[in-house]
């Protein structure tokens, strides 16, 4: 009697085994021909992988062969062989690591955001599924199926990195030699322009406006900025400008110099300013907190990256904080930096990394960045037509933030023509204020086309 | 054609207006920083005359020599690094005694002699 039972039971079995790879054999041989769209390797639904795995049991009446070759389909190497946009986007992954590992660009970002751009294009792994951030929406219904990059992510999304690391600039900067010559802020000032020249030139290159505006703000040389205006503004476009913006800030010493010394005599080179004079404590203390009040109320969008900003500089100069101001300095902003990176890099899949718009916004980068130096490089010539106390031109191209690596370049071309010549400090107060024009900028358009 | 297409009045409005308020929030804090710089800055007092030994009181003028002195940039670079280093505890107390260091022993019945000299006697 239990064999009949049994029998009976295997034949069921039999018959719904057998259906299953009838119904199935049409289907696998559709998506052979059909070509896969490489959002669609790189976003794995995990449920389809766990269906897949419970089924598997079911399957193992199939041939080895077949078992085989499934398994073989199924692999990260199958899937590069049937998108090559894939294996470019390995490939320029690995091009950034080695300019990091090897080449020291800007290490510290240009790093995650290289392994975090090799993670998102690993096919099939489903570390990042860009479709739960589509349309700049955060589409939480879906993040159950969430890979880890994708919760990494919203840290970006949310903008809440690029105010972490702003904390961290903050305890880092001293705004003395600005306070101690408030004229570096016209040279700050003036340097923003090539965000809003880039802004013309992306509009004529037909970019949409708040994609221009995000491709603009390279101009502003400041990393963080960049990421919090463009994951606000156009999120789909992350990847190529946070790498542009990070690789050309590794290039400020190459691109700086030609256009100053094309702007300057040798005579403007060798100008030595008069020594700035001395900040007192009390200074320093209410400078960040008088910027944070009236920048806040004038341009309430600026108000998260310059709060962030003064809060930092007022643990440092406060000097009551002293544990606090070490922590934003080192331990957050190292992890911040880590998260931010790696995130950043995985939204460059091949998909929004591999087109034109990013060879555009690689090329109109480098020209943002080029205003931006040439318009500080010029306001503080028109300045030395009134003023009674020469600048020294060199110094408004740190007008462009990338602290401190523009007011470095400033020094090294000054002494160039001048041995004697110390421009550093005095170029460090227009690299400061650049960090709080570009925010007041990344501010104003946020406000205009957010 | 793709030029002709593109709202420019738009396009300039908002590159004419947001650098022209990046140039006038900037302003607006350089002015602020012109009088908080006036009211906040450490002010050293000259003395308008001072009285010699004698009793007699002399005027002090711009042609006086303490208004002439400034200091060079290396002699202040100087200073301000040896108030550095004497705040900061980073160069020693001179003692005039250089090559000998001063090293307090403090009493310990681990090290004391006493000990000692009874351990060997036993």
């Amino acid at each position: 009697m239990k064999k009949v039972i049994i029998m009976r039971h295997l034949k069921y079995l039999l018959l719904i085994v057998a259906s299953i790879v009838t119904f199935s054999m049409p289907l696998a041989a559709q998506k052979e021909v059909l070509p896969i769209d490489s959002s669609e390797v790189i976003a794995v639904n995990p449920d389809s992988v766990a269906v897949s795995a419970t089924e598997a049991p079911m399957e193992a009446n199939i041939n080895v062969g077949d078992s085989l070759v499934e398994f073989l389909d199924g692999t990260g190497f199958a899937m590069i062989a049937r998108n090559w946009k894939i294996l470019v986007m390995l490939l320029i992954s690995f091009l950034l690591l080695y300019l990091a590992i090897v080449k020291k660009f800007e290490p510290l970002l240009l790093l995650p955001i290289a392994f975090g751009m090799m993670l998102t294009n690993l096919p099939g792994a489903g570390l990042f599924t860009p479709d739960l951030f589509a349309n700049g929406t955060v589409h939480w219904e879906q993040f159950a199926h969430a890979g880890l990059l994708d919760y990494l992510y919203l840290g970006v999304k949310l903008g809440i990195y690029p105010c972490l690391i702003f904390i961290g600039v903050g305890a880092m900067t001293d705004f003395g030699p600005l306070i101690a010559n408030p004229k570096s802020l016209l040279l700050g000032a003036a340097a923003q322009i090539g965000i809003f020249a880039t802004y013309l030139g992306a509009i004529a290159l037909g970019f949409l406006p708040h994609e221009a505006a995000s491709i603009g703000i390279i101009g502003g040389a400041d990393g963080p900025t960049a990421i919090f205006l463009t994951s606000k503004l156009a999120p789909e476009l992350l990847g190529p400008i946070a790498v542009a913006a990070y690789s050309y800030m590794a290039l400020v010493p190459v691109i700086q110099p030609p256009i100053m010394r094309a702007l300057t005599t040798k005579k403007e080179r060798a100008i030595t300013m008069k020594q700035l004079r001395s900040v007192s404590k009390a200074e320093k203390i209410v400078f960040p907190i008088m910027v944070a009040v009236i920048v806040s109320l004038l341009l309430p969008a600026a108000a998260p990256l310059i709060g962030c900003l003064m809060l930092g500089n007022l643990m440092r100069e406060s000097g009551v904080v002293e544990r606090l101001s070490k922590t934003v300095q080192n331990e957050l902003m190292n992890i911040t930096t880590i998260f931010l990176g790696i995130t950043v890099g995985a939204t460059a899949t091949a998909d929004a990394f591999l087109n034109m718009k990013t060879l555009m916004i690689l090329g109109m980068g480098i020209i943002a960045f080029g205003f931006g130096s040439a318009g500080g490089v010029l306001l503080a010539k028109f300045m030395n037509l009134f003023s009674k106390d020469k600048i020294n031109p060199l110094i408004g191209s740190a007008g462009v933030s990338a602290v401190p690596m523009a007011a470095r370049v400033s020094q090294v071309v000054g002494q160039e023509e001048n041995p004697g010549n110390f421009l550093l400090m005095h170029a460090m107060g227009p690299n400061v204020a650049g960090v709080i024009g570009s925010a007041v900028a990344a501010g104003i358009l946020l406000s205009m086309l957010g | 054609m793709i030029l002709l297409e593109i709202n420019w009045t738009n396009a300039l409005n908002i590159t004419l207006l947001g650098f022209g308020i990046v140039f006038v929030v900037l302003c607006l804090l350089i002015l602020l920083l012109y009088i908080f710089g006036k009211v906040m800055t450490p002010k050293v007092r000259v003395p308008k005359a001072v009285r010699t030994p004698k009793g007699a009181k002399v005027e002090i003028s711009d042609d006086t020599e303490f208004h002439k002195v400034q200091l060079p940039a290396n002699a202040s670079a100087a200073i301000a690094m040896a108030l550095h280093l004497y705040y900061s505890d980073v160069h020693d107390q001179d003692s005039h005694v250089i090559t000998i260091k001063k090293v307090e022993r403090r009493y310990s019945p681990w090290s004391a002699k006493i000990y000692g000299i009874n351990n060997l006697v036993r």
